[in-house]
This record gives C-alpha cells, structure tokens and sequence, in this order.
C-alpha cells in the first residue's frame, strides 16, 4: 500500500520530534542505566539490512527471533537490546500508529488498516532503528576508547 | 460569471498569492537574520574542524575535506533534522578525529562532533523557536509542524555551510603557511649549500 504524501510529511516530523529522542533514550538507558555493553557490530549489520530491505513483518520476526534466542551468559545483553525493541516496536503497532500519530485516515476496513499499519511500521521502524543504531554506536565509541 | 466577477477573482488569487510570498519572504528573511547572528559560532567549529584534522598528511587531508563535504550534502539532501544528527553520530563513531577537543574550548575535551550536534540541537533550535514565534508558527498542528521542521532545516543549512567555508578558509591559510615555510626552508639550503 501507497503512503500519501501527507503521510510522508509526517513521518518525517514524527521521526524528528518522537522516534529521535525516544530512540536516544533508549539507548542511554540500556547502556547507562542498565549497564548493557553496546550492540556489537555484527548484530548492527543484520538489523540494518533487515530494516532496509524487508517488510515490518519481517523485521519484527527477526527482532522476535534474536530476542528467544539461547544467549550465553556473556552474551546476555542483547538479548535485553532486543527485549527492549521488541516492546518499542509493539506498543506503537498497538497504541500509537493510530491513537498517537494519526497516520491510519478513516473509514478503512480491517484488512485495508492491517495493511496500511504494515506499510508505515516499514518506514517508522526503519526510522527507528536509524536513530536506535546511530546513538548506540556513537556511545560504543567512546566506551571504547575510555577503556 | 460577469466580467467584473472575474476581475475581483483573479485580483484576489493575485493578492492570496503575494500573501504567500511575502510569508516564504519573511520566513527566508527571518531565517537568514538568525543564521548571521550564529556566524560566529559557525566560525569557531568551523576553527575546531580544522584544528581536529590538522595532524594529518597531506594525502588523507583529502580525505577529511570529503568529511566536509559529505556534512554539507546530507545537511542539503537530508529530509529531517535527525537525519542530520545521525551522520554526525555515525561520523563519531567512525573516525577518532571527530572526537578531538579543541583547546581555545570552554570545555577542551569535548570533541567536534559531540559539540556539532549540542550546538545543533541547542542553539540552532531555540533559534528555531525564535523565528517561528514571529512567524505565528505554532506546533500543534500538522502543518505548522512541518514548517516547524523546515525552518530549523533551513537554519542548520546555513550554519554548516559556514562552518564548511570557514573549515575551508582555516585549511587553506594552514598550507599557505606550510608552503612559506617551504620555501624558507629551500632557500636557506640552497644558501648553505
């Protein structure tokens, strides 16, 4: 399904004024917070090419995959990385897309909304994960470099 | 429709279009007072980007001036503000030199582009605030949301490209100097030999 261009325009506002900070946030949080070491590179990789390159449905799938995954002990924080999105990108399929964002027009039946829900978690997860993967990386360096 | 009618139509078409214009003028104007006030900033990371790269050779300077480049293009290219945010962010992450302090710096060990983006998403957008409340730009609804958005795009645009210019002008005066120091240097062997 399409996105209109007002739908476009905002996202794009969404993007800057909501996904952004929120996506800092919860990176800080992780890293600062909780004390998780940053999401090494090769997780960065697969996330990044699968938001780029595949429907939501699949991203989330992989997102729920990493997340059920057997960590070993050391290997534990991503799987708290990925808990975290898992919740992030759930809650605004449920609550916000709609209510929050008003990006799903009225008068759409219930398989219209499911796909017009699918097209733009596509672009705001994508979105997301952008901001998500540039603060964690940002943070990564400069614990690298204190240790 | 009487001839008269179609008059009064286009005159008022005519007005609502010079409305618009004179509101793209103001917003334009606005803008560009609020970027020449921040020219000193721009001028002092422009200063810190050159100091931040200084140490290099010759060869990978080429390089760093392509870092330049690449900040001017996603700030002229980029869609939202965050794009921008994200490359700096990317760009620390990425090359130690981005994260070189500057020691004229009220804090010298904060690097260019950690102060890059403070500046950024400090100044540049109560700046931003600035002109859209004399604009009447609101930020309820959609439409002033956006504007909103493109305001603070526009005023960022104009700061990196002077910070680029300055970082231009800074590395340039650098390899002036270095080239008279050259010189000097192969006069004075030639003399000794």
């Amino acid at each position: 399904m399409e996105l209109t261009l007002a739908q476009v325009r905002k996202i794009d506002v969404v993007s800057d004024t909501v996904l952004y900070p929120e996506a800092t946030a919860l990176v800080k949080q992780l890293i600062e917070d909780e004390e998780c070491n940053a999401l090494p590179s090769s997780q960065i990789s697969g996330l990044l090419s699968i938001a780029g390159a595949n429907t939501y449905t699949e991203l989330y799938r992989f997102v729920l995959h990493q997340r059920d995954r057997n960590w070993t002990a050391s290997k534990m924080d991503i799987k708290k990385f990925y808990t975290a999105l898992e919740k992030y990108l759930s809650d605004m399929v449920r609550q916000r897309v709609k209510a929050e964002f008003r990006l799903i027009p009225e008068g759409l039946d219930a398989k219209q909304t499911k796909q017009m829900t699918e097209a733009l978690m596509a672009v705001l997860a994508q979105d997301f994960i952008q901001h998500f993967v540039a603060e964690n990386n940002q943070r990564a360096a400069y614990v690298s470099r204190r240790r | 429709m009487s001839k008269d009618d179609k008059t009064t139509s286009k005159d008022n078409k005519t007005n609502n279009d010079s409305k618009g214009i004179n509101k793209d003028m103001r917003r334009i104007r606005e803008i560009s007072i609020q970027a020449e006030t921040l020219y000193e900033d721009a001028v002092g990371l422009g200063n810190h980007a050159a100091y931040a790269f200084k140490d290099l050779s010759r060869s990978k300077r080429n390089s760093h001036r392509s870092q330049m480049t690449g900040l001017e293009n996603i700030a002229e290219s980029g869609l939202k503000t965050s794009d921008i945010f994200d490359y700096i962010k990317k760009q620390i992450a990425r090359f130690d030199y981005w994260r070189k302090g500057f020691p004229g710096n009220q804090d010298p060990n904060e690097g260019f582009g950690e102060a890059l983006k403070s500046f950024l998403e400090g100044e540049v957008k109560r700046r931003r605030d600035r002109i859209c409340k004399a604009l009447d730009i609101g930020d309820v609804t959609d439409e002033d949301k956006y504007k909103r958005q493109q305001v603070y795009l526009q005023l960022i645009r104009q700061f990196i490209r002077q910070l680029v210019v300055q970082y231009e002008y800074c590395t340039s005066q650098e390899e002036v100097r270095e080239n008279g120091a050259n010189v000097g240097t192969g006069t004075q062997n030639r003399r000794s030999k």
